[in-house]
């Protein structure tokens, strides 16, 4: 068993290899994607610059081309100057990003922003370094390069900008500014404790400078998802701000079918053919005739507005109700979603349920137990109807997959900010970092439930052994 | 007599115990007519009109457009304009039928049964709803004019309009038939699932039976590729590829089955195969000297068709709901192509609509109901379980 589960953990990582890449390739090399919508972007702000004042014309080139160094640049922003394949293991993290290129003069520093730190409310400083290139010439004439930065330290804010604007005596080449903050250049001697920088010396260039480039492994990996640009954000925050909603949804709904779907099956089995097995085949079939969604739209159209909310998870002002109003609020905002969920299993479970236990009713051991003297009460739910529950259980880890993973059907359908709608939005604006990092987790979380779903099996059923 | 009884092939037995079944038969024989209906619906739900007698000429301008790319222009009808504007291109018909009822030349029209297509040109009609003072068929400000719903108010063209006595369903929010959408919706869903799970077959019995048939290695190693394959989010992935490739039926349904439809009957045929070759008559046919391609499918695959042909409905089933639920998020097929998921979409942002909802709802809902109630019956024809409990 223990061998078992360690094979599957061991066979998920090739699976999730060729998920992951199957889709990346394809995002990759569809038309139209990020890089392309970068480049009509800056197109159309170069026509409108142009039609306008002419400014930065020289940087930009005409309008209706962009010049190849900005091209260049814009690749290497989005990592098209690598193949397809380097681009995929720089997205899993075993392969070294490439994220910042800084032409550096020897023996010059020069600053590195490494991150913006909110202080308080109205200011935000910048964490920085220094980074200093220094040459040396050994006795063989042989120049090696150390490249050196200082600790990281925060710039002080500025109280008045407007007044050194003014001022014609202010040496503007002095000070660096970011959104009304600024320092003074530090001297080399006023930095007294140098580290070892991890900046790359990537080529020596002929007029006295060198090219630096700052690498690192950042991937899934590492734990990193990716950042939308959009949004603004990690996708890793983006995904755990959702979370909850669709766990909520997956499991609420996941426990009632359970609820609803075993009795049901049972009565079924044991009336099949009375007039309440044909009347309630009637509502199942239903059920697997109608989308969950469409399901949705209708019931929005007859109860949405007047009984229950149009759309949303929770009422904007959920956080100042009390907590029986929380209570009545969620379960006010969920009713309809969660119907919606439930009518895409309740059918195939019921009719499962149904179909196992009147498979089991007609076992040998069903027999002996009649046979024994036993009740039909005993008999059909302390034997059959554990039996029966065996296939319904193996599907409960696909079903955890499923439910968890979002439906964007009905997500999008009533409005809810879930995991799937996320993924939804991002393939309509065309964020490849939501998209592949919402993938990922969605990934991860079917095949644990497969895995979950094949433990469950020899858990309950012992007759099964793994090899 | 007697000798036919006792010839009588399984297959005959199968079809007359489906037969039995009547939910299942009367199923399949209203599936298949409206099937049918939707095929001939050019001819029965189209805005052309099927024969036009304009001075002592007659014309066909429905079986031209089907069979021919002879253009009548309305100018050659006499319709030279239309509510105050030039009239060019195609003639309106049914403007085309008042103007000739109200000119009363001895010019006739006749339309279809149901004169309106699904691909209506967008065009307010509402000057048919009231008989106007001076008969030119337009009502100016300044005139008196006798309403249909007598409330003396000229209502304003709005293109959705609600179930009334010209549009049976309704129009939707681009003022097109809602029944002739639904209709060409019908032939293109049900064409859309016969196309995918005609090639989703060919895949997956040659794949499945292959996998099956040589077991071993091969089995072990394409049923990981089928795995890792599977796990894919196909709705996905299809949407990606919807984004730059402007699919039409066929290819949507060919993509569809590429990306996943493939994969269910694969394991299908597979599990049969698997099974029917540790048979006998499977070794027989080895022995003597049979080739694989023979015996796989001249062989094994007339004995495994069983669960596959039991298997279709529901793989249909898969297939409608799937480019139902493409349509409705807008990744299916290229707008104008009547769908139903489109029309579910736009009863979702004008909910106050209640008929762009229920209809595509109600087809949606009833013919998968029928396609179900086939699958039961068939699975009950080929495969009778008979459950006898002792108690």
């Amino acid at each position: 068993m223990f061998q078992y589960i360690i094979r599957r953990l061991l066979l998920m990582i090739p699976t999730f290899l060729g998920i992951t890449f199957m889709v990346f390739f394809i995002l990759q090399v569809a038309p139209d994607g990020p890089f392309e919508r970068a480049v009509a972007q800056l197109k159309s702000a170069n026509a409108t610059s142009e039609s306008g004042v002419s400014m930065s014309s020289d940087l930009i080139g005409n309008s209706s081309e962009l010049s190849p160094d900005i091209l260049e640049d814009l690749r290497m922003q989005y990592g098209l100057d690598k193949p397809i394949i380097i681009r995929y293991l720089i997205w899993l993290g075993v392969f070294p990003k490439e994220y910042k290129r800084e032409t550096a003069v020897i023996g010059k520093h020069f600053r590195e922003t490494i991150d913006f730190v909110q202080i308080n409310e109205n200011s935000k400083k910048q964490l920085q370094k220094y980074i200093l290139v220094e040459s040396e010439v050994d006795k063989n004439n042989n120049i090696s390069y150390n490249i050196i930065e200082s600790g990281a330290g925060l710039k002080y804010s500025l109280p008045d900008v407007s007044r050194l604007q003014t001022d014609e005596n202010f040496d503007f080449e002095k000070y660096i500014f970011f959104q009304s903050e600024y320092q003074e250049l530090p001297s080399n001697e006023l930095i007294s404790t140098w580290y070892f920088s991890d900046w790359d010396l990537e080529k020596v260039n002929s007029d006295n400078t060198v090219t630096l480039i700052k690498k690192e492994f950042n991937g899934i990996f590492q734990g990193f998802l990716g950042y939308s640009e959009k949004k603004g954000k990690n996708v890793s925050t983006l995904i755990a701000e959702r979370m909850h909603i669709s766990i909520f949804f997956g499991f609420t709904s996941l426990i009632l079918v359970y609820l609803i779907c075993i009795p049901l099956g049972i009565l079924k089995a044991l009336k099949h053919g009375k007039r309440f097995d044909v009347l309630s085949s009637i509502i199942v079939f239903t059920g697997y005739s109608i989308p969950g969604y469409a399901l949705g739209v209708l019931l929005l159209s007859y109860f949405g507005g007047d009984i229950f909310p149009l759309h949303g998870w929770r009422s904007p002002d959920f956080s100042e109700l009390s907590l029986w109003g929380k209570i009545k609020d969620q379960i006010h905002h969920a009713f309809l979603p969660i119907v919606c969920y439930m009518v895409g299993s309740f059918a195939t479970m019921t009719v499962l349920m149904k179909n196992s236990l009147m498979e089991n009713l007609n076992q040998d051991y069903v027999r002996t137990a009649f046979a024994k003297g036993l009740s039909e009460k005993r008999v059909i739910f302390f034997h059959a109807v554990r039996n029966s529950l065996i296939p319904l259980a193996t599907g409960i880890g696909s079903s955890i997959g499923i439910f968890l993973a979002g439906s964007y059907l009905i997500e999008k359908t009533f409005g809810i900010d879930g995991i799937g709608l996320l993924g939804f939005n991002a393939l309509i604006d065309k964020d490849y970092s939501i998209m592949m990092g919402a993938l990922a987790i969605q990934v991860i979380i079917l095949l644990i439930g497969n895995l979950i779903s094949d433990i469950t099996y020899a858990v309950i059923d012992p007759r099964i052994r793994f090899k | 007599m007697t000798n036919k009884i006792l010839s009588e092939s399984i297959l005959q037995k199968r079809i007359n115990r489906f037969k039995s079944i009547k939910r299942g038969y009367y199923s399949l024989i209203i599936l298949i007519s409206l099937y049918v209906l939707s095929i001939c619906a050019p001819i029965i739900f189209n805005s052309k009109a099927i024969m036009v007698k304009y001075n002592d000429d007659y014309y066909f301008p429905l079986f031209n457009s089907i069979f021919s790319n002879k253009n009548i222009e309305a100018k050659d009808l006499g319709q030279f304009e239309i509510k105050g504007k030039k009239k060019y291109g195609q003639p309106h018909y049914r403007l085309l039928k008042k103007q000739y009822q109200k000119e009363d030349k001895g010019n006739w029209v006749i339309m279809p049964l149901y004169p309106y297509d699904p691909y209506e040109e967008v065009i307010s009609e509402k000057d048919e709803q009231f008989t106007d003072g001076n008969g030119n068929g337009v009502w100016d400000p300044s005139e008196d004019f006798i309403d249909e719903n007598g409330n003396g108010i000229a209502d304003k063209y709005k293109y959705t309009n609600f179930p009334n006595s010209q549009h049976l369903l309704g129009t939707d929010n681009q003022g097109r038939d809602v029944l002739s959408r639904l209709i060409y919706g019908f032939n293109i869903s049900i064409t859309f699932a016969i196309v995918c799970c005609f090639l989703s077959y060919i895949i997956g019995i040659i794949i499945g039976g292959t996998l099956g048939y040589f077991g071993g290695k091969v089995d072990l190693f394409g049923l990981r590729i089928i795995e890792i394959y599977g796990s894919i989010p196909f709705l996905f992935m299809l949407m990606i590829l919807a984004t730059f490739i402007k699919p039409n039926v066929y290819i949507l349904a060919s993509m569809y089955v590429f990306l996943t439809g493939w994969i269910g009957i694969t394991w299908y045929v597979r599990g049969e195969f698997l099974r029917e070759k540790s048979k006998d008559y499977v070794s027989a046919a080895v022995s003597m000297g049979q080739s694989h391609w023979n015996v796989m499918f001249r062989h094994i695959l007339p004995n495994s068709l069983t669960p596959v042909i039991t298997f279709a409905p529901f793989a249909i089933i898969g297939y409608i709901s799937a480019l139902v639920s493409l349509d409705y998020l807008g990744f299916g097929l290229q707008p104008p192509t009547p769908s139903w998921g489109e029309l579910m979409a736009q009863g979702r942002t004008n909910l106050q609509y209640w008929h762009l909802i229920v209809s595509p709802l109600f087809s949606i809902g009833a013919t998968l109901f029928l396609i179900t109630f086939i699958g039961e019956a068939i699975r009950e024809a080929f495969d009778p379980k008979v459950h006898s409990r002792l108690r």
